[in-house]
């Protein structure tokens, strides 16, 4: 398959500090890729990087099939959509001319302002000014201008932190939406529900290093203990392992009528961060 | 250059320009003072100098501090990285927002003008040097604006830039003597020269600011390769 996003063996180092050191990975075409990592982990370096805001000090770097000498072109930023940690809009003035703005310089036809608006929903208030609308709406005029352009790649750098959980729903769904369109999405997060539900493939970052990299179920099931853990009616508490040798032990279990539950015991995403680094995700 | 993305910014700058209250207000300065001086004069007509300290007052507060307000606001809310992440390049932002400037000084130096009397500026000469001001004004307003990390920080810079080059004919008020090395040193600057140009016959000072044009151009390209290798 097709790759959005080679990166190979990048270091990114500012003054004395190393941000990023010896990191490579690959976006294929159409998925949704999740860079996790706490505060100060190096997610936004990486991502300015990808967009040609910032340099990298050692690698390379290829995205949409351009190499670094291209990225941060005008033919590149017109192929590309993000949403900053600290982007922000025009305060004075309405919803539709801030996106109209965008529009004019993406060089993209009016009517997709509309379009966009309805996809976010503030169809209905886009003469509003952009001063008196919530944390929420603000994002998701951000967003609209992020993919005003419909581009084929979308950078989000925690599009959903400083939102609440109504907001960021209907965020996600957004981006789902987006996704089955066919539109690749770059999302950097340390809300690991959100990486599980919504990312095709997680990375981790700790310390500018990646420490993990696979399908959220794939890193659940590796950090597993592959036991189950069932209750029984008589309210006790047994850890089976998942072996063939113990399939008779819950075959009478059940025969038996002693059954009340049984769960397979993978750690959440953000549990499974604690054991590859030993650090909280905060 | 981009026309199409020199126009949409225009179009957004004028509109916020329309929306705040600090860049509306500075157009009312200098024309508060033509008015003032109208009002003074009893009808007699101007001395040149008082009409170049109305179009160095203008060119000083509407053209250099509206630039320097609206490129430091740009950099103070981060929308200036959302422009940078567009297509837009920095050349089709600063013309973009130059154009809306110079539509406002010019708005703002007509409208002085008319009510202290144009005719003495109306002369190529005094054109030229209007033209010729306005972009060493212009220059310094984006250079200091390319580097203002705030709004706030803008107002101790315009000062200098408001006492030392919109204000130079003031110096001639204070009863300096003519022989002084500060009077002879502010007599070579911009606005004295253009006041010399419309009075002489030598074309000589057009020169000069000439001079002045291309140091405040110099001015803003060091600037502007500052800012660009910020990492
Ligand atoms: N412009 C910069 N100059 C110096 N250090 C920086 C700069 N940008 C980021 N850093 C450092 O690089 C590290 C990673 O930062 P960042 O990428 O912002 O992390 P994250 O987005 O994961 O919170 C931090 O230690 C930060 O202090
Ligand atoms: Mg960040």
């Amino acid at each position: 398959m097709e790759n959005s996003i080679e990166v190979v063996e990048i270091q990114k180092t500012f003054q004395q500090q190393t941000a990023i050191e010896d990191v490579s990975f690959q976006v294929k075409k159409g998925e949704i890729f999740g860079l996790l990592g706490p505060s100060g982990s190096g997610k936004t370096t990486t991502i300015k990087m990808l967009t040609g805001e910032l340099g990298q000090t050692v690698g390379k770097i290829k995205v949409l099939g351009m190499e670094s000498d291209q990225i941060g072109s005008a033919e590149f930023k017109a192929k590309i959509g993000i949403l900053s940690d600290n982007s922000s809009l025009y305060e004075r003035l309405t919803i539709y001319d801030n996106l109209k703005l965008f529009c004019r310089l993406y060089n993209a036809p009016m009517r997709r302002i509309d379009a966009i608006l309805r996809d976010v929903n503030l169809h209905g208030e886009k003469s509003k000014t952009v001063s008196k609308l919530s944390k929420g709406m603000k994002q998701r005029v951000l967003l609209a201008k992020a993919l005003i352009h419909e581009p084929e790649l979308v950078f989000l750098d925690e599009p959903t932190s400083a939102l609440d959980p109504g907001n960021a729903a209907h965020i996600h769904q957004g981006l789902r939406r987006l996704n089955e369109a066919g539109t690749t999405i770059f999302i950097t997060t340390h809300n690991m529900e959100e990486a599980s539900a919504l990312c095709d493939r997680v990375t981790f970052l700790n310390h500018g290093k990646i420490v993990e990299l696979d399908r959220p179920g794939e890193l659940q099931y590796k950090y597993s203990t592959h036991a189950f853990h069932v209750e029984t009616f008589d309210g006790e508490q047994l850890v089976i392992n998942n072996t063939p040798d113990q399939a008779e032990r819950i075959k009478e279990l059940i025969a038996t009528n002693q059954m009340k539950a049984i769960h397979t015991d993978e750690p959440t995403l953000g549990q499974v961060f604690l054991k590859v680094t030993g650090e909280e995700l905060v | 250059m981009n026309v199409q993305r020199v126009s949409a910014i225009f179009e957004k700058d004028t509109k916020d320009f329309m929306k705040n209250t600090m860049l509306l207000m500075m157009p009312v300065v200098p024309i508060f003072l033509a008015l003032l001086y109208k009002q003074m004069s009893g009808g007699e007509a101007f001395p040149t100098f008082l009409l170049y300290l109305v179009v160095g007052i203008n060119l000083s507060t509407v053209t250099t501090a509206g630039m320097m307000t609206m490129m430091a606001e740009e950099n103070e809310k981060k929308t200036l990285r959302g422009l940078i992440q567009s297509p837009a390049s920095i050349v089709d932002i600063l013309v973009g927002k130059s154009l809306v400037v110079g539509l406002m000084s010019l708005i703002t130096l007509i409208v002085s003008l008319f009510i202290m009397g144009i005719e003495p500026l109306l002369n190529l000469k005094s054109i030229l040097a209007i033209i010729f001001l306005f972009f060493f004004f212009l220059f310094l307003g984006i250079g200091i604006g390319l580097f203002s990390k705030s709004v706030a920080a803008t107002s101790a810079y315009i000062m200098p830039v408001m006492l030392l080059f919109g204000f130079t004919p003031m110096f001639e008020l204070l009863g300096i003597s003519e022989d002084s090395i500060v009077i002879k040193f502010a007599d070579t600057f911009p606005v004295m020269q253009a006041i010399e140009l419309t009075d002489g016959n030598s074309w000589l000072p057009l020169g000069i600011i000439a001079i002045w044009v291309l140091g405040a151009g110099l001015f803003m390209y060091v600037c502007f390769k500052k800012t660009m290798t910020d990492d």
